[in-house]
């Protein structure tokens, strides 16, 4: 029996994963461990930890009650791992997957939990050297949790348009904004969450599942949005790690946005037809980004992912007022006229410079040391 | 009586650089797969076997004319090597810098007193104990991409390979100097060629550097194109260096250092150059391993043990003290003291050309300096190997 801890309400928490890379070629390097190590020497009380490749590392926010003073937080974070970073050589970089990294190359971070998903999964464990920011936000209880995760998946594409940074992979452009889902998808428990309606339901398909041995633990899903028992949120999951530091703390406050209208609308409108489409709006904001088309199944129609965006983001600005997001509020609408997508910059990089590693290095500067140009 | 061709065979460069390659690839496998040796020992050992210590399959004159493979394998090693010296990491992490010039200096200290009480000139005594303060470039380099080595030990292994290389090379221009001083040549010769050495070399390093970037940037997007031109410009200065008699290998080490630290050198060895070198390399190995003398050991076998241990106990000493301060474990410190052990892939370049300026000591030099060879051109990669396998940085999937 699962027991969901229940939290305050809209509270929040982003973890995100980094890549790690030398600073010769700009490939991915096996530098958590001499990371790890040299970080620890300090007194810090933040939470970053291995991944499940060497190459990977993954730093949590605490909680909080807004995205301001998560940025602080995180500007806290990078500069403790910067300070270590360049005493090893080492760059950090955000963005969805490294462009050019062969998974095969890759070293399972010998941690119990990450061997047996190695063993259990093949390579798929070593292709999953991709990097994401999952986004937890806080719920009274696990019925409302399971509402949220259904009401989310909704707008799991403005998410994928906002964040998408993952265009290259194995050295090639994929033609989609975002190539990191596809290693994703691969995983037979990815996608979404079963049509459940409360928290006793959840509990009796997991149950099921246990019993069936096909999972031991919450962790055993890769769903893109999943409630997260033990912290008593809802995670999601679906987002590329931005380039910069200041785009997950955007992120963050439009789910909250999101968040507060369901939890006070007492939205309950949970229907299996509601993800006839979600596969399909999913894949046109990865290949397409902002451009994508999205295709509402209750009423028969068809907008694009940026129009929605818009829209959406519209609709909000009573709950950005009550939460005193006003400003991400309007970051992001600027963004979504403009845009703006950190998939188009890379892509800008590259075809500056025509070299991968020179896209690395970039990425690395933007979010070591926040510069762009 | 018909006369045939095989009658009198005679090898050409081309036969010898596919003896070179075809046996040495052979050689290294055996090493590998019977002995669990790194390839390159197996490389060097083929190499004495069928070099003119032994078999005389190859003898001097062949060996000569294979010279061209062989520097170019150096050349490509230490332009690899100077690139892998980041200018911009050593500010920030100065203790590895200055943790490298002064094992330098004490290396060269301790060699140089140890030579001496040994009954060597002091023209002598500098000359090698200027080669025994550098590691091998080519050999470390290999030995990570063989290994597949990454972490903190790889990293400063390969930047104090690099600069310890470097400074191998300036005392050693400063010794040959004082040696020419020393050997009645006249004053303005002595110092003339310390300076000429030292400001020509890295006069023409910095130049195609400079060049190197230049024409990268020009060709764009045109990858196979520009990893022809730079396997050129390190062909061309190569040649040109020893054409103005200056030191190859400090020009090609300035060359790699400039285009790493320079602006927009950033891509100029993309992709990888090592990967397409590889053969060069073998050719190295066994040529270097056919150079080898083995009767030397015979009669310096003391001075040549002693000159060893010294060596790899201030290696292993030095870093095992300064590991904390150079972000490492003590224990991790100490194997890459242990992986600085192969000593420098140009070495008896460097002998024979201070032949002329050490004199009458020169004979008693070289040879003592073949038997140190001897010693680390065969025991070198797998101390190195060893001392990889010991701190991660070699991982058990390799």
């Amino acid at each position: 029996m699962l027991e969901f801890n229940n939290s305050t309400p809209l509270t929040l928490g982003v973890e995100l994963e980094l890549m790690i890379v030398n600073r010769r070629d700009y490939n991915l390097t096996r530098g958590s461990d001499d990371l790890l190590l040299l970080v620890d020497r300090q007194t810090h009380g933040y939470d970053i930890k291995p991944e499940i490749t060497q190459g990977m590392i993954e730093i949590g926010t605490a909680i909080h009650q807004g995205s301001a003073s998560m940025l602080q937080e995180l500007q806290a974070i990078r500069q403790l791992l910067v300070n270590s970073a360049e005493k090893l050589n080492l760059g950090l970089a955000g963005g969805g997957s490294h462009p050019f990294q062969h998974w095969s190359e890759q070293q399972i971070y010998p941690k119990a939990r990450y061997q047996l998903v190695s063993e259990l999964y093949g390579y798929l464990a070593k292709q999953f050297t991709v990097y994401g920011q999952h986004i937890h936000i806080g719920c009274p209880d696990g019925d409302s949790a399971i509402r949220l995760s259904h009401y989310l998946a909704r707008y799991i594409p403005h998410f994928i348009a906002l964040s998408a940074s993952s265009p290259f992979y194995q050295g090639m452009d994929t033609l989609f904004q975002t190539s990191r889902l596809t290693s994703v998808n691969a995983f037979p428990l990815s996608g979404c969450m079963p049509g459940v309606e409360n928290w006793d339901q959840f509990n009796d398909y997991f149950q099921d599942m246990a019993r069936l041995g096909i999972v031991a633990s919450m962790k055993d899903f890769y769903w893109d949005i999943r409630p997260k028992p033990e912290y008593g949120t809802v995670e999601v999951r679906i987002c590329d790690t931005p380039l910069d530091i200041v785009t997950p703390t955007l992120l963050a406050a439009y789910a909250q946005m999101l968040a507060r209208r369901c939890l006070e609308d007492e939205w309950q409108d949970i229907r299996p037809e509601r993800y006839l489409t979600y596969s399909y709006n999913r894949f046109q904001a990865c290949r397409f980004g902002f451009d994508g088309v999205l295709v509402d199944g209750s009423a028969a129609q068809q907008t694009s992912v940026q129009d929605d965006l818009l829209a959406t983001l519209g609709s909000l600005q009573a709950h950005a007022t009550a939460l005193g997001c006003e400003a991400e509020l309007a970051a992001l609408r600027e963004r979504t006229l403009k845009r703006q997508s950190d998939s188009q910059w890379l892509r800008d990089v590259y075809r500056d410079s025509s070299s991968l590693s020179e896209v690395v290095r970039r990425q690395s500067a933007c979010w070591m040391h926040d510069q762009r140009d | 009586m018909p006369h045939f061709p095989w009658q009198h065979l005679v090898l050409n460069p081309l036969a010898a650089f596919g003896i070179l390659l075809t046996l040495g690839v052979i050689g290294g496998q055996i090493a590998n797969r019977i002995a669990r040796l790194p390839a390159m020992t197996g490389y060097v050992l083929i190499g004495l076997i069928i070099g003119p210590a032994s078999l005389h399959v190859l003898n001097e004159d062949l060996l000569r004319a294979a010279d061209l493979f062989v520097n170019l394998a150096l050349g490509l090693a230490l332009f690899e090597s100077g690139r892998r010296v980041d200018l911009r990491w050593l500010r920030a992490e100065r203790t590895l810098l200055l943790s490298t010039l002064a094992y330098c200096l004490l290396v060269f200290a301790a060699l140089c007193t140890l030579l001496s009480n040994a009954g060597l000139d002091w023209q002598s005594s500098t000359a090698m104990a200027a080669i025994g303060m550098a590691t091998s470039p080519i050999v470390i380099l290999e030995m990570l991409r063989e290994g597949r080595a990454e972490g903190q030990v790889s990293d400063r292994l390969a930047t104090a390979t690099a600069l310890s290389s470097l400074l191998s090379l300036l005392a050693f221009a400063i010794a040959l100097g004082s040696a020419h001083l020393l050997n009645n040549h006249p004053p303005e010769d002595s110092l003339l060629t310390p300076a000429w050495l030292i400001l020509g070399s890295s006069l023409l390093g910095l130049l195609a550097g400079l060049l190197a970037i230049a024409l990268n940037h020009w060709l764009g997007h045109q990858r196979q194109q520009q990893t022809v031109l730079l396997f050129g410009l390190i062909a061309l200065l190569v040649g040109l260096a020893g054409m103005l008699n200056t030191l190859p290998a400090l020009a090609l080490l300035v060359f790699g250092l400039a285009t790493r630290n320079l602006r927009g050198g950033e891509s100029v060895s993309e992709p990888g150059l090592l990967a397409g070198s590889h053969f060069f390399f073998v050719a190295f190995f066994v040529a270097a391993g056919a150079w080898l003398q083995p009767q030397a050991l015979a009669s310096h076998w003391p001075l040549t043990l002693g000159y060893l241990l010294l060596r790899s106990a201030i290696a292993m000493l030095f870093w095992f003290l300064l590991a904390p301060a150079n972000c490492l474990t003590r224990r991790r410190g100490l194997w890459l003291g242990l992986a600085l052990n192969p000593l420098s892939g140009g070495s008896a370049m460097l002998l024979s050309m201070s032949a002329l300026a050490l004199g009458t000591q020169a004979g008693s030099a070289a040879a003592s300096m073949m038997a140190v060879l001897l010693i680390s051109e065969l025991a070198g990669p797998w101390l190195c190997r060893l001392a990889l396998q010991q701190t991660g940085d070699i991982c058990k999937e390799q």
